[in-house]
């Protein structure tokens, strides 16, 4: 469950480049990113939050029930948290991350929606 | 070693996090890593977990060798991390056995080992091997308890990131059949983030409740506003989920997104703006509002974007040193209503403004708060969302600017153009047309011209010219063409600021055409696709808003300013301290005239507008003087200076005049008085000349209007001041002024009427002029006396006042009407228009302003009004003086009036030219009596104890058929009168209006209103047969009615009591009674004119009823009663439903007709249950009545029930309750009287057929009206005689006789006696809206008038003794 930006908090949320997941920067730092934590080490830091994240996403997505939700899974998030995700992020996760990804062999989807199959 | 730990610290990481037991395993399982601790922990932990933090500090302090690795170790794995020796001492010797003592102790032996440093690779191999070995027996263990334990303890740990939802190909992931629907809901545009956020909220605060929210998701896009999607099963659902939300609308429906949409719903990308190094951005919001900047840099997350654009550097900024000496405050302040032009970043200046200490130096770069500047540009990063990537369109102007650079001195040919070329390009193709003369200037055809043949979206097929293609049909793609446009070409600005400029083309430089303008005569730079050919010089209007060119504004309060150049809509203005502006015209406050400004040169000779002059220091440039601001800045034009139009500012002071002024100065001349900076010191210098006028006084101003348009609308109020096309109005209420377009405006006239603002009106004849109507009534003149005089031969009075659209000032009318009097204007005042009035005794200029009144047609001659005058007013007051009819009888009564009116004169106060005691005076002087006699007050009048005023008073105008306000019952306007029901009469309307139809009908007053042309009464009818009804009577057609026995109720319309009313108490003399208000006794005078009887509401309920009633109770045929029964409707065709007798327990009433629509099952056959809506509905086809009849019945049925018209029911009998005033009444015709029968539903056989066999016309089959009234007669003297509760008001009596008019003995017969309505029955006349109220009246009467029950009295008796 991430957490949800409360009423009028709107203006200066931020997208996760990887998952997508919206929140309030505070969040970001307090919590990371519920999702991908684990690889984009964003907790507690502001400057990894910069670049980990962006505010240049478009369209919101309410996740209510990601299992069952097909929106959540055109979006690939079904198996990520409940929450709020944007439908667009522009921009690439930083090369590090890029890195590890592959190292893992995980392909790596920007959220731009440029790579599309 | 190091390796080890690098593993365990993987290890530890991974195993910690995960999740769920499956992923657990997997981890466990696919990473061949040794994963020992946790199970080996496992113990420890779930016996102290407590002592952990007891440990920590202990563990804190010995970091000599393990430190590295717990850096990278979690807090709460420190222990286990830090201690691999004891875990594997602990292993080695306790197996499984491990409790807080060991541990502790291996606490201590760790300590102890870290001091010996006599570990070796063996060692550690031995360690590994265990390790190993420890692994394949923890992989016998319950790894998903150990899971299971794990994911309780650190369940919030974050998960390992996978991806695996990344390699399934985006195709695969398509919405299915089995997938949740999109609905698509409308929410309040800028409101959809909110409602997706809320709907989160919600279902994560619903989650646990007894309803869930079953949506799935929900989304909204920034490109579809207005709306968002929601993802659910059902659209139930989606309702279920909206509840509540403030802002979305899923009443105006829940659309379901057709599957194959959904996917492009998420696929939707926003026009990709692209921000590259050196583009063209303009910035959002701020101080640089709106200004041009280059893009310089862009990071890498792409939201900030490093921008260069030139500064806007307060340099007067706002000196904020307060006393206490502390710094000033930053430029923040500064930013007030101005903001700053723009200029390039200066060292000098800016630190001779803010001081050295402001402003630091690195390298090339300055800083000055906070922001950097180079060469001039202020350098400073913006948001990608703050900024404006689209339609930047950049000037030429503004990129000139820019790259001029600071110094402005750089050639302005290195403009690189390639910059917004790209831009450019892109529009060109929009405004490329068939015929246009193109070039290619790149690609393979690069250099070839031709003219368009035609486009294809982005391919245009040129027709080659020239060279060696020449007439063949090329295709190049539109942006590698521009237009083409060569030296000499005249053409035609589209679109920019110099759109609509023409001129004459001087060069052509790649796309930057130059030409010079057929207006300014400069040259002026554009872009070729901006240009077309054009023949016609443009015109180019100089004029936008009520500003011209060179036109002197003010801009604020401190600032004037000379409009140098208009362009579509604004202008450029330069002010007098020689800034440029651009300003819009709502900008600028007022335009200032400059004609009368003077102002001293520096020769002491005085300075004008216009007149040429040279300066004598700076430039020496010459130039006319437009115009002088507060006599010390001269605005100066001349063509040869090139900036700002030629118009440039300068002192006065430093003028010469090029024509030397005659009046040189004298020796001896003072010149300070001349100079009014010497002579008056500051105070008085500013105001000589160019005065605050602005220019014309804008007619309007002061005029009263009403607002029609716009949020204000239907409000009034003044005009205060204008300003080009809009207007500031102060409204009457609220006391506001509000600045309001001219077009909303109306002028409001005295009398109420509205007309457009900008008709030409003069507040002095415009009430009359519109609100008279045109002159309807023929000349009276030209009937009575045969056309003598030419002027008005042609039957209408010459009234300019008619034609009422006020073209013609009415004051010199009289040289333009044909009249033969218009010789004496020069003698007559103003109100000569009289003369207009075929009245020949208005000459000699001594017709008083009364005269005017003249002009109204004079009624007398005419025959109708003047029979109508005589009937009416004749005989209703008294006055000898007129003789009666004596109008008709010609100049002879006109002699009798004649010696009377010296005598009123003095309280007319000059209101005729009767001096002139010629016979004829007669008529011209007729006019002013009578028209004074509607003016609510006539001074004097109220003298009461002057009878023979009175009698000149003349309280009904109208009767006299005039077609002219002024002779109309005008105090009906008063709102004291208004509502007081007075009785008002029509007359004069014989031949007129309605035909005279109504010509007689009295009635009450219950509202007046005034329309443009017209003021409409509403006249109640009192007669009965019209009673309840209304009608709209022209006030001119209405005279009072005034009241003349002791006991009325009336009004007087004057004096103390005027409006009040009062009850006639006691006739003093012939004319004059004394009156007084119903509560007290002290009584009044008043003449009887001045009593307007006034109606005295008291039974008219009933009455009305009681008259209703008698109508549905009545309708018996023979009669024609109207238009045929309408299709559809039961008797269609003579066609009546079956009919049968009512059966016992039915309910039915004394009206035979009520009681034949319930026999024929038209209404309730049971009579019971009836609603009075559905009576309304079925007796008007039945019975043919006129609507008004068939409302009023049910309604007052309803009324009389005290039920709900509209809501109850009720039954045929309750209608007879004779103690209410039902319709039943003593003595009918059909039934016993009440005391002797109370079930009045019961008819009385006997009556009938006595009533049938009195029938004599047309040898006894039909009943006449004579038949009625005796039959009538009989009846109730007969019920008087036995009936000692005999009661029948004059009502009851009217509907009685009703009952009964005439008809076909064998019709009345099946109605009365079998309440059957027979076969083949259908009315037979035509009219087309049923018996009406006056017709069912006319037959009433008469029955009523010949009812003489004396005759029958002694018969009654007779019988009644023998019963």
């Amino acid at each position: 469950m991430a957490s949800i930006p409360s009423q009028g908090k709107y203006k200066h949320l931020r997208a996760c480049l990887l998952c997508s997941i919206v929140q309030q920067p505070t969040d970001f730092k307090k919590n990371g990113c519920p999702n991908c934590e684990e690889i984009m080490q964003m907790k507690g830091s502001t400057d990894r939050i910069s670049v980990c994240t962006t505010t240049y996403f478009d369209g919101i997505i309410a996740v209510i029930d990601p299992e069952s939700s097909w929106v959540a899974r055109w979006q690939r998030t079904s198996k990520y948290v409940r929450g709020m995700y944007a439908v667009r992020v522009k921009g690439r996760v930083p090369e590090d991350v890029e890195v590890e990804l592959e190292n893992r062999g995980i392909k790596y989807r920007p959220r731009d929606q440029t790579d599309q199959d | 070693m190091l390796a080890l730990q690098e593993d365990y610290s993987v290890n530890e990481q991974e195993s910690v996090q995960p999740e769920d037991d499956e992923q657990m395993e997997e981890v466990t399982q696919r990473e061949q890593q040794p994963k020992p601790r946790g199970s080996i922990y496992d113990p420890i932990d779930e016996e102290d977990e407590e002592d952990e933090e007891d440990e920590e500090d202990e563990e804190d302090e010995d970091e000599a060798e393990p430190g590295h690795r717990r850096k990278r170790a979690k807090r709460r794995h420190k222990r286990h991390v830090v201690n691999p020796f004891i875990d594997v001492e602990a292993e080695v010797d306790t197996e499984e056995e491990e409790d807080e003592e060991e541990d502790e102790a291996g606490g201590d032996e760790f300590i102890a080992d870290t001091g010996a440093d006599d570990y070796d690779i063996n060692r550690r191999a031995a360690v590994n091997a265990r390790l190993d070995r420890r692994e394949r027996e923890l992989n016998d263990h319950d790894l998903a308890q150990i899971a299971q334990n794990l994911h309780e303890r650190y369940g919030r740990a974050t998960v390992r990131y996978t991806g695996d939802m990344n390699e399934v190909p985006q195709r695969l992931l398509m919405p299915s059949v089995h997938d949740a629907s999109l609905w698509q809901i409308r929410v309040k545009p800028g409101r959809e983030k909110d409602i997706v956020f809320s709907l989160m909220r919600k279902a994560i605060d619903l989650e646990y409740t007894a309803q869930p929210l079953q949506i799935l998701s929900a989304f909204q896009r920034d490109s579809l506003p207005g709306m968002i999607y929601v993802e659910a099963r059902s659209a139930q659902q989606v309702n279920q989920a909206c509840k509540g939300l403030v802002g979305i609308y899923p009443s105006r429906g829940i659309l379901l997104v057709p599957i194959e949409e959904m996917a492009s719903l998420l696929q939707i990308k926003k026009q990709d703006l692209t921000v590259t190094p050196g583009s063209w951005v303009r910035i959002k919001r701020g101080k640089y509002q709106g200004d041009l900047a280059q893009v310089m840099d862009i990071t890498e997350n792409g939201e900030d974007v490093g921008l260069k654009f030139i500064p806007r550097i307060d340099l007067n900024p706002r000196d904020d040193a307060s006393v206490d000496g502390r710094k000033r405050k930053k430029a923040a302040t500064g930013i007030s209503n101005l903001r700053p032009p723009q200029r390039f970043f200066n060292y000098e200046e800016v630190v001779k403004v803010y001081g050295r200490k402001q402003v630091s130096k690195r390298n090339q770069v300055y800083v000055f708060q906070n922001d950097t500047y180079k060469d001039g540009f202020i350098e400073k990063d913006f948001k990608l969302t703050a900024l404006q990537l689209e339609n930047v369109n950049p000037t030429l102007d503004e990129i000139t600017r820019f790259t001029r650079g600071q110094d402005g001195a750089e050639a302005e040919t290195s403009i690189d153009l390639s910059i917004i070329a790209e831009a450019s390009r892109k529009a060109a193709i929009a405004v490329l047309q068939p015929g246009d003369h193109v070039e290619v200037f790149e690609g393979e055809q690069s250099g070839v011209h031709g003219v368009v043949d035609s486009i294809n979206q982005d391919v245009v097929t040129i027709t080659a010219v020239g060279v060696d293609i020449d007439g063949q049909k090329v295709d190049v793609p539109a942006r590698s063409v521009r237009k083409r446009f060569k030296p000499g070409d005249h053409v035609k600005v589209m679109t920019g600021q110099n759109a609509d400029e023409t001129g004459l083309v001087v060069s052509v430089s790649d796309n930057v055409v130059t030409f010079v303008s057929d207006m300014t005569m400069q040259e002026v730079s554009v872009f070729s696709k901006d240009l077309r050919e054009a023949a016609e010089v443009g015109t180019g209007t100089n004029i936008v808003g009520n500003y011209e060119l060179h036109d002197l504004v003010q801009l604020d309060l401190q600032t004037v300013g000379v409009i140098f150049k208009t362009e579509r809509d604004s202008f450029r203005v330069l002010d007098q301290n020689g800034q440029v502006r651009l300003v819009q015209p709502h900008q600028i406050s007022m335009r200032r005239d400059s004609l009368r400004a003077i102002a001293t040169d520096s020769e002491g000779h005085e300075l004008r507008v216009n007149d040429n002059v040279r300066e004598i220091e700076g430039e020496n440039r010459k130039g006319r003087v437009l115009h002088i601001h507060q006599s010390f800045f001269a605005f100066l034009h001349n063509r040869d200076v090139p900036e700002n139009g030629g118009v440039f500012v300068t002192r006065c002071r430093s003028l010469a005049s090029l024509a030397p002024k005659g009046n040189v100065l004298k020796p001896g001349t003072d010149l300070t008085k001349m100079n009014p900076h010497v002579a008056g010191g500051a105070t008085t210098g500013g105001m000589v000349g160019s005065a605050m006028t602005r220019g014309p006084r804008d007619r309007d101003i002061g005029a009263t209007v009403a607002i029609i348009q716009g949020p204000q609308k239907g409000y009034i109020g003044i005009i205060r001041d204008t300003n080009g096309p809009s207007a500031r109005v102060e409204l009457h209420t609220g006391n506001k002024i509000v600045t309001i377009d001219k077009k909303k405006l109306y002028r409001k006239l005295p009398n109420g009427t509205l007309m457009p603002l900008d008709k030409p009106y003069n507040p002095n004849w415009g009430t009359q002029a519109q609100s008279r109507p045109p002159a309807r009534t023929p000349n009276p003149y030209t009937q009575a006396s045969g056309g003598r005089t030419p002027g008005w031969g042609g039957g209408r009075t010459p009234n300019p006042y008619a034609t009422g659209d006020g073209k013609t000032p009415a004051w010199n009318a009289g040289s333009r009407t044909p009249n033969p009097y218009a010789s004496d204007g020069g003698k007559t005042p103003a109100w000569n228009a009289a003369s207009r009035t075929p009245n020949p005794y208005a000459d000699g200029g001594k017709t008083p302003a009364w005269n005017a009144s003249s002009r109204t047609p004079n009624p007398y001659g005419s025959n109708d009004s003047g029979s109508a005058w005589s009937a009416n007013d004749g005989s209703r007051t008294p006055r000898p003086g007129w003789g009666g009819g004596g109008w008709d009888t010609g100049n002879a009564g006109w002699g009798n009036a004649s010696p009377a009116r010296p005598a009123e004169a003095e309280s007319w106060t000059a209101p005729t030219p009767a001096a002139a005691p010629t016979p004829g005076f007669l008529p011209a002087q007729t006019p002013g009596v009578w028209n004074s006699a509607p003016t609510p007050m006539p001074t004097g009048i109220g003298g009461l104890e002057r009878p023979s005023v009175g009698a000149h008073s003349a309280p009904t105008p109208a009767a006299l058929g005039a077609d002219d306000d002024d002779t109309s019952p005008m105090w009906l306007l008063d709102p004291a009168i208004q509502n007081k029901n007075v009785i008002m009469e029509i007359a004069g309307t014989l031949g007129g209006w309605r035909g005279g139809e109504l010509d007689g009908v009295q009635g009450y007053v219950t509202t007046v209103f005034q329309s443009a042309n017209d003021t409409l009464v509403t006249l109640n009818y009192l007669d009965p047969g019209r009673v309840g009804t209304n009608v709209q009577v022209p006030i001119r057609y209405l005279s009072p009615v005034n009241a003349k026995e002791v006991g009325d109720h009336a009004v007087p319309l004057d004096g103390t009591l005027k409006g009040i009313e009062v009850i006639l108490r006691n006739q003093v003399s012939d004319s004059v009674w004394e009156v007084s208000k119903p509560s007290d006794f002290t009584s009044d005078r008043y003449l009887e004119e001045k009593l307007v009887k006034i109606h005295f509401f008291l039974y008219s309920g009933i009455f009305v009823w009681d008259v209703a009633l008698s109508v549905g109770n009545l309708v018996r045929f023979k009669r024609p009663v109207g238009r045929v029964t309408p299709e559809g409707h039961p008797g269609y065709g003579g066609y009546w439903p079956e009919y049968r007798a009512a059966k016992e327990g039915d309910s039915r009433c004394s009206c035979p007709a009520l009681n034949a629509m319930a026999n024929h099952g038209i209404i309730a056959r049971s009579g019971r249950g009836i609603k009075f809506t559905e009576l309304t509905e079925t007796i008007r086809p039945t019975y043919n009545f006129s609507p008004s009849f068939c409302s009023f019945v049910p309604h007052f049925a309803a009324f009389m029930l005290n039920k709900s018209y509209s809501k109850d029911t009720f039954d045929l009998e309750e209608l007879d309750l004779h103690s209410r005033n039902g319709i039943e009444h003593d003595a009918s015709l059909t039934r016993l009287d009440s005391a002797f029968q109370p079930k009045q539903g019961e008819k009385y056989v006997p009556y009938i057929e006595e009533l049938l066999s009195s029938a004599t016309g047309n040898d006894g089959s039909l009943m006449t009206i004579k038949d009625m009234s005796r039959i009538l007669s009989k009846r109730r003297a007969e019920s008087k005689a036995n009936n000692p509760q005999y009661s029948l008001s004059f009502f009851h009596k009217m509907f009685g006789s009703a009952k009964i008019f005439g008809g076909r003995v064998n019709d009345l017969r099946s109605v009365l006696l079998d309440e059957r309505l027979p076969d083949q029955w259908e009315s037979r006349v035509r009219e087309p809206y049923g018996l009406t109220l006056l017709a069912f009246n006319r037959t009433v009467l008469p029955v009523e008038w010949g009812i003489d029950e004396s005759k029958w009295a002694g018969v009654t008796q007779r019988e009644g003794g023998q019963a």
